[in-house]
């Protein structure tokens, strides 16, 4: 069927009762008859982390559209506005087709040998002069598993830099940590079939009918079906979950430690704990007890801005229900105290023992396609398959595989985020950092500070991508890059499911695969291991993808009996897939051991308020061997409140329509002209008040920055300003007005997952 | 005063200085956004910690007097905040920070001793809600001396690496 997925985002309803399959509905979108697609290829969409199963129509080594897979186990078939028309963006008539070299200032076309000879001389430079500590690499949660773990090894390997991070920093880091903290190691324990299940729906700072939509469509179905779960929203605006919601928990923006923890509160105080699983399966009860108890609804209601009723009807919800879904996003990871507040969502199901069944368990969901291959693959800032770089015996397994000594894997502490490699490009001790497919010019808080810090001349910039983004603008080589459709990689979604994308078409112009550049890179730099043999001696991703999942055998995430050949004939399967579990595994910790002892955890855990790392001999001396850890936190206030002269709340978000700083999707026409442009959001009140209405331009200032935008009069709760974060500068004339929503955010971290806060600014807005 | 008047008297000064120290530290370091941030969040927690500690001495008779902020202090911060800026570009501030990193860490551990003291006075007199308050007081601040380490421990090797050939020789290609 052709489906409209512009104006009915969701698309028609297919209701179903509690336990029922989820009805398929098979999603297509063509440019040409079906009579001409001359063949169909099968991948899966790169444009959430959903990952819904499709296959890809070629005619002619062209893209000529797609098709939802109805067996998938992920989507039955159906696929999103962007799954429907971001593909378009893909294959621009502006993309990059040759390596472009900066001379003279100015960006020049060039050859792959001149571009690979500069970055080789410069990269033999800065190690001589600075050492492996004056390089660094900031790649994607849009890469396949492959490429990571290719760019893994030669960073960590190769070179032996600890900094090496990706965008997923930005989007998923406090996922991880939140699962590390509470579970001993990443990963998400349940399944999306759970959404059939459950009796109940809490969804925290999680905006799923925008950002997952495909997730939307199944919890609607659902709501719309026989026996449909309640439904708990926390977001301060009026998201569509939260019109559909039995509560609409409309938060302050920066006070989700406060209201969960009173959330917590009531469901001990109500007598709503399972008792035995908590004694059998859990440590740290008596604290968790001992800090929420200091957390009344009444006390959240006034600190949260929301009806203490409603805290307490919420609480009955969740402490009732029998089969309890939670998922989690950038409302609680992008904002004050991410990843303490991410961990008393996975309390609250400890608390109720609603984890690793069918119906019960928490998603700290990912945004990005492939985000989860980023953290596994150790680009992330953590150590391959998991591994836990304070645990010697994990080094040394890593450096055995890898065949290179294990002084040469930087582990004398956590890989560099983000952040704080652009302090040491500031301060010039790291002059070389190469960018793989993300934007940091458009995403990066605070953006005065990121483009003076790119834009040095002391600092040699690599940027491969597949579009001449904001970030490349700045570059000293321009790498042209393949992108989905035209290279073959696996990659796993929000619930572990990994799908095998195959190339359809080959790329444009000379634009290379990720993988081959990386490769190629190793290879001229003669990266070897301790034999003598090329480092990176793979002759494509499938021998890279091997490579990988044997060191993956024994660890949560063992992938070690997943070979291409048994993706390219599943539907989706989710790890652990190995000699136990051939067909995968649907849900973790079934059993009710975690992954949590000191030999196996991936990591030995923080103090979730000043981010200080726990050491190996305190940790053995709690061991929780095998039990989950109930961590408490305590409320403390946002960096930045409003003030006189900054008197509303700055939080950023997302369009249904795009993704990321809009690099395909604003390249995909039906995407574009449905949200072509910057906005921003007021609540009616304080639009009334200022004597603002819509459509009126309006200049949001921040301490960092300010952005003119159009006004849109929302639902949201008084005192916010919304501002989608897409829109940058590359699809604008010179001399715009910025219209970038980071120009306003500050600089500022959570102390566990180093996730930047994004949804916490004090602003004011006039008429410019 | 007692000796306890006497012991209390020691921690709750050495815990004003603490607290300054952090002031200070992430004022100089103001361009180390985490130093910035997490100095003043764990300057708070000093300042509160010295509080219950006057709270403590009002249990025992004892009068603490608060601390009061001297009237240059705002100033001395803004050049010390103003300084960090205009240093921010340079790798010297690296250095300092190091330096810093070791005053506040013997800082700290001598409230660390006096936090020891107490609690085992309070176990002496089986004075518990004493002994209950400090233990997590004593708690909190061992966290600090945590948090100094992972610190140091991560920002070492690019202050003090950089520049230097490495020893081993399994960088063939550099």
């Amino acid at each position: 069927m052709i489906a409209d997925r512009v104006a009915d985002i969701w698309g028609a309803r297919t209701p179903y009762r509690r336990d029922d399959h989820w009805p398929s509905r098979v999603d297509q979108h063509l440019l040409v008859d079906e009579a001409s697609v001359e063949r169909w290829v099968k991948a899966a969409c790169v444009l959430c982390s959903n990952g819904c199963g499709l296959d890809i129509a070629v005619s002619g080594d062209k893209v000529v559209g797609v098709r939802g897979r109805a067996d998938d186990r992920i989507s039955h078939g159906r696929l999103g506005p962007k799954g429907l028309y971001g593909w378009q963006g893909t294959f621009g008539a502006d993309r990059l087709t040759h390596p472009l070299v900066r001379v003279d200032g100015e960006l020049r076309e060039s050859d792959w040998d001149t571009a690979m000879d500069l970055i080789v001389d410069r990269s033999r430079q800065v190690l001589a002069t600075q050492g492996p500590l004056g390089m660094a690499f900031y790649t994607s949660g849009q890469l396949f598993a492959e490429e990571y773990y290719v760019l893994a090894m030669l960073a960590r390997a190769g070179i032996g830099t600890p900094h090496l991070d990706g965008n997923t920093r930005l989007c998923t880091s406090t996922a991880a940590w939140a699962l590390i903290e509470s579970f001993g190691a990443d990963g998400d324990p349940g399944s999306y079939a759970d959404i059939d299940h459950c009796d109940a729906l809490f969804l925290v700072g999680h905006n799923v009918a925008e950002t997952q939509t495909v997730m939307w469509a199944r919890m609607l179905d659902r709501l719309e079906g026989a026996q449909p779960p309640h439904l708990v929203v926390v977001d301060p605006r009026l998201t569509e979950p939260a019109r559909r919601a039995d509560v609409h928990l409309a938060i302050r923006n920066g006070t989700n430690v406060m209201l969960l923890n009173a959330l917590l509160r009531e469901v001990i105080a109500n007598d709503h704990v399972d008792n035995s699983f908590v004694a059998d399966h859990t440590v740290g009860f008596d604290a968790l007890r001992d800090v929420v108890e200091a957390y009344p609804p009444e006390r959240a209601a006034e600190v949260c801005g929301v009806d203490a009723g409603d805290i307490r009807e919420a609480a009955r919800i969740i402490g009732t229900s029998q089969k309890l879904v939670s998922t989690v996003l950038q409302g609680v990871y992008q904002s004050h105290q991410a990843t303490a507040a991410a961990i008393q969502v996975n309390n609250l199901h400890l608390l109720r023992g609603m984890i690793g069944k069918p119906g019960c368990t928490v998603f700290q969901m990912n945004g990005q396609p492939t985000a989860e291959n980023t953290r596994e693959t150790g680009a992330n800032g953590l150590l391959p398959v998991h591994l836990n770089w304070a645990n010697d015996e994990h080094v040394a397994k890593l450096a055995r595989h890898w065949n290179v000594d294990d002084l040469t894997i930087p582990h004398w502490g956590p890989s560099t985020h983000v952040m704080e490699m652009l302090r040491h490009a500031e301060q010039g001790s790291i002059e070389f950092l190469w960018v793989s497919a993300t934007n940091p010019a458009v995403t990066l808080p605070e953006l005065h500070r990121i483009r003076s810090v790119m834009g040095q001349s002391r600092l040699f910039l690599v940027v491969q991508d597949g579009y001449l983004t904001e970030t490349a603008q700045l570059a000293d080589v321009v790498l042209p890059a393949a992108m989905w459709g035209e290279k073959t990689g696996a990659f796993t979604n929000a619930d572990r499911t990994v799908h095998l994308a195959d190339q359809a078409v080959n790329p444009p112009g000379q634009a290379r695969s990720d993988f081959e550049i990386f490769c190629d890179y190793a290879s001229r730099m003669d990266f070897r291991d301790r034999d003598g043999a090329p480092l990176l001696g793979f002759a494509g991703p499938e021998e890279a993808w091997d490579h990988y999942r044997v060191l993956s055998e024994g660890q949560l995430c063992d992938q070690s009996a997943l070979s291409y050949e048994k993706l390219r004939a599943s539907d989706g399967i989710q790890w652990p897939v190995n000699e136990a579990a051939p067909d995968g595994t649907e849900r973790l910790y079934a059993d009710g051991q975690f992954h949590t002892g000191v030999d196996q955890c991936e990591s030995y855990g923080h103090d979730l308020v000043t981010g200080a790392t726990n050491e190996k001999e305190e940790y053995a001396a709690h061991d929780p061997a095998g039990r989950a850890m109930l961590k408490a936190a305590e409320y403390s206030e946002p960096l930045e409140s409003p003030d006189d002269d900054y008197p509303l709340l700055l939080t950023t978000g997302r369009s249904v329509y795009h993704f990321h700083t809009r690099t395909k999707t604003g390249r995909s026409d039906e995407l574009r002209e449905a949200a072509p442009s910057m906005w921003v959001e007021m609540s009616t009140t304080d639009a009334a008040r200022m004597d603002l209405h819509e459509g009126d331009t309006v200049r949001v200032e921040s301490r960092r920055g300010r952005i003119v935008a159009p006004l849109r009069v929302s639902g949201s709760r008084d005192g916010l300003v919304f501002a989608p974060f897409h829109y940058g500068s590359w699809d604008q004339p010179d001399g715009a007005e910025p219209t970038a929503a980071n120009e306003l955010t500050i600089t500022a971290w959570d102390p566990v997952s180093k996730q930047p806060l994004f949804k916490v600014a004090a602003v004011r807005v006039t008429r410019p | 005063m007692n000796k306890l008047g006497l012991l209390l008297g020691r921690l709750h000064a050495a815990e004003v200085d603490l607290g300054d120290e952090w002031r200070k530290i992430a004022e100089r370091h103001a361009t180390d956004h985490d130093v910035w941030h997490i100095g003043h969040q764990l300057a708070e927690q000093c300042r509160a910690r010295a509080e219950s500690v006057r709270s403590i001495g009002e249990r025992h008779d004892i009068t603490i007097r608060e601390p009061h902020e001297a009237p240059w202090d705002t100033l001395l911060a803004t050049i010390r905040r103003t300084g960090a800026e205009a240093l921010g570009r340079r790798p010297e501030p690296g250095l300092l920070l190091l330096m810093d990193l070791r005053g506040l860490y013997t800082a700290a551990h001598e409230v660390d001793l006096y936090w020891t003291m107490l609690g085992q006075v309070a176990q002496a007199l089986r004075d518990r809600t004493t002994l209950d308050e400090v233990d997590g007081l004593h708690r909190q601040l061992l966290t600090q001396i945590k948090w100094i380490k992972t610190k140091t421990k991560e920002a070492s090797p690019q202050i003090l690496a950089v520049g230097i050939p490495l020893v081993g020789r399994h960088h063939d290609a550099g």
